[in-house]
C-alpha cells in the first residue's frame, strides 16, 4: 500500500484562532479512516482542507504527492446534509450527474461516456446501495436514509479515489445507521476506495473505521489502530476518555 | 379500461368542482349585465348587449382581424419576453460572479423596477420612435427588473452544498449557473416569469394603444383604440373578451403545466 494523502504540520486558524495546529497524518491507499472528537475540534475543517473546500495557513496537504490547493473530482465528499441531493432531478438522474456534467471523472474514460455506459455504471451503484426500484423516485419522496444512499452512490459512481465523508449519517435513526454501515462497509470492500470519515459517535468510527484519528483541542490526540474491529464498552470507554 | 375510465371521470369531477362557483359567479354577472343592456336606458353604444357582442366577437374571428391582432401581440410580447429572460441571466449571473456588477445592477433595479414602462414612452418615442421596436422596448423594461429580481433571490437561496458539489467535480462558473443555479432556483424563476407575463401583457396593450399601427398590424390593444374611435362598442367588448381569455389560459394552462410538470412534481413548490 503506498500514500494516498500525506499532511504535514497543518496549521488553520479563523479570526486569529488556532483550529487545527501541528497535524501530520499520512493515509494510505485503501484505508478506513475516522476522525473523532467532540463538536468544535477542527474534525468537519481538515476534512474540507483535504477536500481542498477551504485554504491552509501554513503546512502542506498532498494527494498523490501534489499539493491540495482546491477541490478535486478525484476525491468526492458526501455531506451531512439531506439536501445534497438535487431537488429536480430523480434518483438515477442524480446518481448519473456527475457521470454526464463531468468529463473525465472516471478515471477510465476520459472521454465523454456513452447513454449505455451511464446506464449501466448507474444501475451498479444503486445495485450497490440498495435502491433498485426507487430510480424515479425525487428526492422529497426519499427518506433520509434513501437521500444519504443516493448520495453516496452519486459520490461512488465516479469510482473517486478518496471518498471523504462527512457526518453523513450523523441525522439518522439508531437502525437505519447500522444498516448503511453495513452497506458502507460492503462497498468499501468492493470498491477499495480510500474513506476519510467523520464522526463524534465513538461507536460508529469502532464499527467502520481502520484507523481512529482522535482530534482534541485543534490537534491529534491519538492515533488509534482498529483493524480488529472491538467495539466493547471498554474500547468506547478508552476512546470517550481521550476526548 | 374500467379502472381508467373511473379516473377520468373522478378527474373531471375535481375539475368541475374546481371551476363550479367560478362559472356560477360569471353566469351572474352575465345576467345582471343582460338585464341591465335589455331594462335600462343606458344607450347600447355604451353598454351593448351580450348578443351584439357575442355577433362582434364571432364576426371579429370569422374575418381574422382579432385573431391576426392578437397573434401579432403575442409575438412582440415573445420576442419581449425572450429578450428579457437573456438579459436577466446574464446580469444575474454577472452579479453573483462580480460583487462590483452585483452593486451596478442592484442600484438599477433600484432605480428601473419602480418606474412604469408607460412613464417612458415621451422618452422612447424621442429615442425609437413608435412601432413594434418600441413597443418591444417596453415589454423588457416591464419584465427585466422583476426577472432579475427574482433570480438573484433564487440564486441566492441555493443551498451551499449545491455550489460545493459543482466545485467538487471541478465545474467552471458557467457550468455552475447553468447546471446548478439556474435548475435549482426555477420556482423564483417561474414566479418572475407570471409576474413578468402579466406586467408584459399590461405593458403591450397600452403602448400598442398609443403607438398605433406600423404596417398594418397594431396588436389588440391598436384593435380596441380603434373599436372606440369608431364607436364600435361591441367590438371593443369583444377585444376585452379575447385578451381575458388569453390571460386565463396563458396563467392557468402554460404556467400551471409547467409549475404541475416541475415545482410541484419534485415538492419544492
Amino acid at each position: 500500500m503506498s500514500s494516498i494523502i500525506k499532511i504535514e504540520n497543518l496549521l488553520k486558524t479563523y479570526d486569529q484562532r488556532v483550529i487545527l495546529d501541528n497535524i501530520n497524518l499520512t493515509i494510505q491507499e485503501g484505508e478506513f479512516v475516522c476522525f473523532v472528537g467532540p463538536s468544535g475540534e477542527g474534525k468537519t475543517t481538515l476534512l474540507n482542507l483535504i477536500g481542498g473546500f477551504i485554504k491552509k495557513d501554513s503546512g502542506s496537504i498532498k494527494f498523490k504527492g501534489n499539493e491540495v490547493i482546491k477541490p478535486m473530482k478525484e476525491c468526492v465528499m458526501v455531506f451531512q446534509e439531506f439536501d445534497q441531493l438535487f431537488t429536480w432531478k430523480n434518483l438515477k438522474d442524480n446518481v448519473e450527474f456527475p457521470l454526464k456534467n463531468a468529463v473525465g471523472t472516471v478515471p477510465a474514460a476520459h472521454k465523454k461516456l456513452s447513454k449505455k455506459e451511464i446506464n449501466q455504471l448507474s444501475a451498479k451503484y444503486i445495485k450497490m446501495v440498495k435502491l433498485e426500484g426507487f430510480e424515479d423516485f425525487y428526492p422529497n419522496q426519499l427518506s433520509g436514509g434513501m437521500k444519504q444512499r443516493t448520495a453516496i452512490a452519486r459520490s461512488l459512481v465516479t469510482s473517486p479515489e478518496v471518498l471523504l465523508m462527512d457526518e453523513p449519517f450523523g441525522s439518522l435513526d439508531a437502525q437505519t445507521k447500522k444498516e448503511l454501515h453495513m452497506t458502507l462497509l460492503d462497498i468499501w470492500k468492493k470498491t477499495n476506495t480510500t474513506i476519510i470519515f467523520v464522526t463524534h459517535d465513538v461507536r460508529e468510527a469502532l464499527t467502520l473505521a481502520d484507523r481512529i484519528v482522535v482530534l482534541k483541542d485543534g490537534i491529534i490526540n491519538k492515533i488509534i489502530d482498529n483493524q480488529d474491529k472491538d467495539i466493547s464498552e471498554n474500547r468506547v470507554d478508552e476512546i470517550t476518555k481521550l476526548l | 379500461m374500467k379502472l381508467c375510465g373511473i379516473m377520468l371521470n373522478m378527474k373531471s369531477k375535481n375539475v368541475f368542482k374546481k371551476y363550479r362557483l367560478k362559472i356560477i359567479w360569471i353566469i351572474l354577472i352575465l345576467i345582471i349585465w343582460e338585464a341591465i343592456a335589455k331594462f335600462s336606458s343606458i344607450s347600447p353604444l355604451a353598454f351593448p348587449s351580450l348578443e351584439l357582442i357575442g355577433k362582434a366577437l364571432v364576426q371579429s374571428i370569422i374575418s381574422g382581424e382579432i385573431i391576426n391582432q392578437m397573434i401579432f401581440s403575442l409575438g412582440l410580447i415573445l420576442m419581449g419576453l425572450i429578450l428579457a429572460v437573456i438579459l436577466s441571466v446574464i446580469l444575474s449571473s454577472l452579479s453573483i460572479i462580480n460583487p462590483i456588477i452585483e452593486n451596478f445592477v442592484d442600484t438599477c433595479v433600484s432605480i428601473f423596477h419602480p418606474l412604469p414602462g408607460i412613464a417612458l414612452l415621451p422618452l422612447i418615442i424621442l429615442w425609437i420612435g413608435t412601432g413594434s421596436k418600441a413597443v418591444v422596448f417596453i415589454i423588457i423594461h416591464s419584465v427585466l427588473w422583476p426577472m432579475i429580481l427574482n433570480m438573484i433571490a433564487g440564486f441566492k437561496s441555493i443551498p451551499q452544498v449545491y455550489k460545493k458539489i459543482g466545485r467538487n467535480y471541478e465545474f467552471n462558473i458557467l457550468k455552475i449557473i447553468f447546471k446548478i443555479y439556474i435548475p435549482a432556483s426555477l420556482p423564483y424563476i417561474i414566479a418572475g416569469l407570471k409576474i413578468g407575463w402579466a406586467r408584459a401583457w399590461r405593458a403591450a396593450i397600452s403602448a400598442e394603444m398609443i403607438f398605433g399601427a406600423s404596417g398594418g398590424s397594431g396588436g389588440i390593444g391598436w384593435y380596441i383604440f380603434n373599436k372606440r374611435v369608431f364607436m364600435d362598442t361591441p367590438g371593443l367588448f369583444a377585444g376585452l373578451i379575447v385578451i381575458i381569455i388569453i390571460g386565463i389560459l396563458i396563467e392557468d394552462l402554460v404556467f400551471g403545466k409547467v409549475e404541475n410538470s416541475t415545482i410541484k412534481k419534485w415538492g419544492i413548490s
